[in-house]
């Protein structure tokens, strides 16, 4: 069965989806991404969905898993590259994205999660807010 | 526009979702629906089969272009069943979405509006057309379908196999049928055929004891005529001598009747003498001479001859003299035999009118008809009167042997022809011989 690629690129985990997700491979990459999460201590994981045409409510609930397992291992999410069309049909499914934070492009997601790891220097972690996507920069 | 059937496909994995919503967005994309809906339909397919999936393991999905304007119509049908509420949310992303169950499952109907108002059949048919064509199944899929090609055909030689066994029961029936009745048949022809050789050969014996009887009887007329020529001729010669006048003379009743044995030895000779031509005809002792010979001359003799016998006026002979150069190849005497038997009898039987004799050339035959106005012969007699010694029992005064037909008769056959008459009483009769003009072999 194929798998997803995790490269890790810094203190980024980057996860480029360039097929259509199986429910296999969705289960596999989030077992492989916790288990790099933990291996790395990476704190910020860049999800590109270039690659997808369609995002159904399983691949939506599937990415929302992935997001919410990445934060309790201490791992900032952020979906990046959707396609407009993905965007609307998701709204128009009524399918929020919970905790995943989304960015344009991976150069956009990059520079979010570099900005957060400076707050993080001299912050407490504040909880990361429910985004839905419509709401997101 | 009618119903018209894009595309069927059946889900039955996880898999499948895929195909079927690539599938779906193809068909989308070909007739004609922007991007975003392409993707709205794909992402309703995916939602929707997933869902179906959960709870039976066999969807079917059929694409259909209908309605007018025309729809994209997606019907998914299962069997198990499904909770309008959780599809619910995907009704935002088309135009309707209805969902039935009955008891056979649960059919969810996906509609979208096609952008085009109208869609023609040629268009539709090339979509159909375009989404076969691209069709990749994958190997389960393959080996599905010629799992159950291959099930069908077992059935199929099945069924065959059953047929062919009725078929060759029936035929084995009908071959012992037919054998028996050869058999039966066989037998009975065996049969016949044994009865056939026996009768055959029982023929055989009898017409050689037949052939035996004739000879005997050809040998003993020879015998007897000629024993009895040597004894009539003296007879008449010693009559001849008596009533000479040189003799003593004799009174007026012994010349009477000398004159009266004189006659009857006469006949008794012609008798005896025509016998014996018989016999040596019966005998095939009979060898004719066989030369070219005038009709024409031939028919004058037998004029000139025939004249003296008439003994009444009333009585008229005919002979058509035949014209010059009216040649036949045959025995002279034999020929002119026959004509005077035929003529003396013709003359015999007729009291007044005419007796006629006619010769005629037809297809390498003469054919000669000796014709009286006599007193006929009975259909009955036809045949007889061609036996020897018959004579018909009417003319009691009529003196003859009975001899002369028969012979005239076997003398046409010497000559390779044939005789024939037709007669009726008191009509005349006709006697008729066909002669070939040349030879025979």
């Amino acid at each position: 069965m194929d798998r997803v690629p995790i490269l890790k690129i810094g203190p980024v985990l980057l996860v480029s989806i360039q097929v259509d997700m199986q429910d296999q491979m969705a289960l596999a990459l989030q077992e492989d991404l916790g288990q790099r999460i933990v291996d790395t201590g990476c704190r910020g994981v860049i999800i590109d969905i270039t690659g997808l045409d369609i995002v159904d409510s399983f691949v939506g609930r599937t990415l929302s898993t992935i997001a919410s397992i990445s934060r309790v291992l201490d791992a900032e999410t952020i979906v990046v590259g959707m396609r407009p069309a993905v965007a609307i049909t998701l709204v128009e499914l009524g399918l929020s994205l919970n905790g995943i934070r989304t960015a344009l492009n991976v150069e956009r997601g990059m520079e979010l999660l570099a900005r957060r790891a400076d707050e993080d220097d001299f912050a407490e972690p504040d909880f990361v807010d429910e985004h839905e996507i419509s709401k997101s920069p | 526009m009618t119903d018209a059937n894009l595309l069927q496909l059946a889900l039955r994995r996880e898999q499948d979702i895929f195909e079927v919503r690539q599938r779906g967005r193809e068909a989308a994309a070909a007739l004609g629906l922007e991007h975003q809906d392409q993707i709205r339909i794909a992402t309703a397919l995916s939602d929707i089969g997933r869902q179906m999936l959960v709870h039976a393991p066999n969807v079917e999905v059929r694409f259909t272009v209908t309605g007018e304007p025309p729809n994209l119509r997606i019907l998914m049908h299962t069997k198990g069943h499904l909770d309008g509420q959780t599809i619910a949310p995907v009704g935002r992303l088309v135009d309707v979405l209805e969902l039935t169950s009955d008891g056979q499952g649960t059919t969810v109907m996906l509609s979208r509006r096609l952008p085009d108002d109208h869609v023609s059949a040629e268009r539709v048919g090339e979509v159909k057309r375009m989404l076969a064509s691209s069709a990749v199944a994958s190997p389960l899929d393959e080996l599905a379908s010629q799992n159950e090609h291959l099930l069908s055909a077992l059935d199929e030689a099945h069924r065959q196999r059953d047929r062919l066994e009725v078929l060759n029961n029936e035929l084995e029936e009908t071959n012992r049928g037919v054998m028996a009745l050869y058999l039966e048949l066989s037998s009975e022809l065996e049969e016949t055929n044994r009865g056939v050789v026996a009768l055959y050969a029982e023929l055989d014996d009898k017409s050689g004891q037949l052939r035996a009887a004739s000879e005997a009887k050809t040998r003993f007329l020879a015998n007897v005529s000629h024993e009895l020529r040597a004894p009539v001729t003296s007879v008449i010669g010693l009559l001849r001598l008596i009533s000479d006048p040189g003799s003593d003379p004799l009174t007026a009743a012994q010349a009477e009747q000398i004159g009266l044995i004189r006659a009857s030895a006469a006949d008794l000779l012609s008798l005896v003498n025509d016998l014996l031509d018989l016999a040596k005809a019966e005998s095939g002792r009979l060898d004719p001479m066989w030369t070219q010979v005038d009709l024409g001359q031939m028919f004058k003799q037998l004029r000139g001859t025939l004249k003296a016998v008439l003994t009444t006026p009333e009585v008229e002979l005919v002979v058509d003299i035949p014209e010059d150069g009216s040649w036949i190849e045959s025995d002279e005497a034999l020929l002119s035999q026959i004509l005077r038997n035929l003529l003396h009898n013709a003359v015999k039987f007729t009291d007044r009118g005419e007796v006629s004799m006619r010769a005629r050339c037809e297809e390498r035959s003469w054919i000669i008809t000796v014709a009286d106005t006599g007193i006929g012969i009975a259909p009955a007699h036809h045949e007889r009167i061609f036996e020897e010694f018959y004579q018909l029992p009417t003319r009691q005064k009529v003196r003859g042997t009975g001899l002369g037909l028969p012979y005239a008769r076997k003398l046409v056959a010497v000559l390779g022809g044939s005789m024939s008459m037709e007669s009726e009483p008191g009509r005349g009769s006709v006697f008729t011989v066909t002669l070939p003009v040349t030879r025979q072999p």
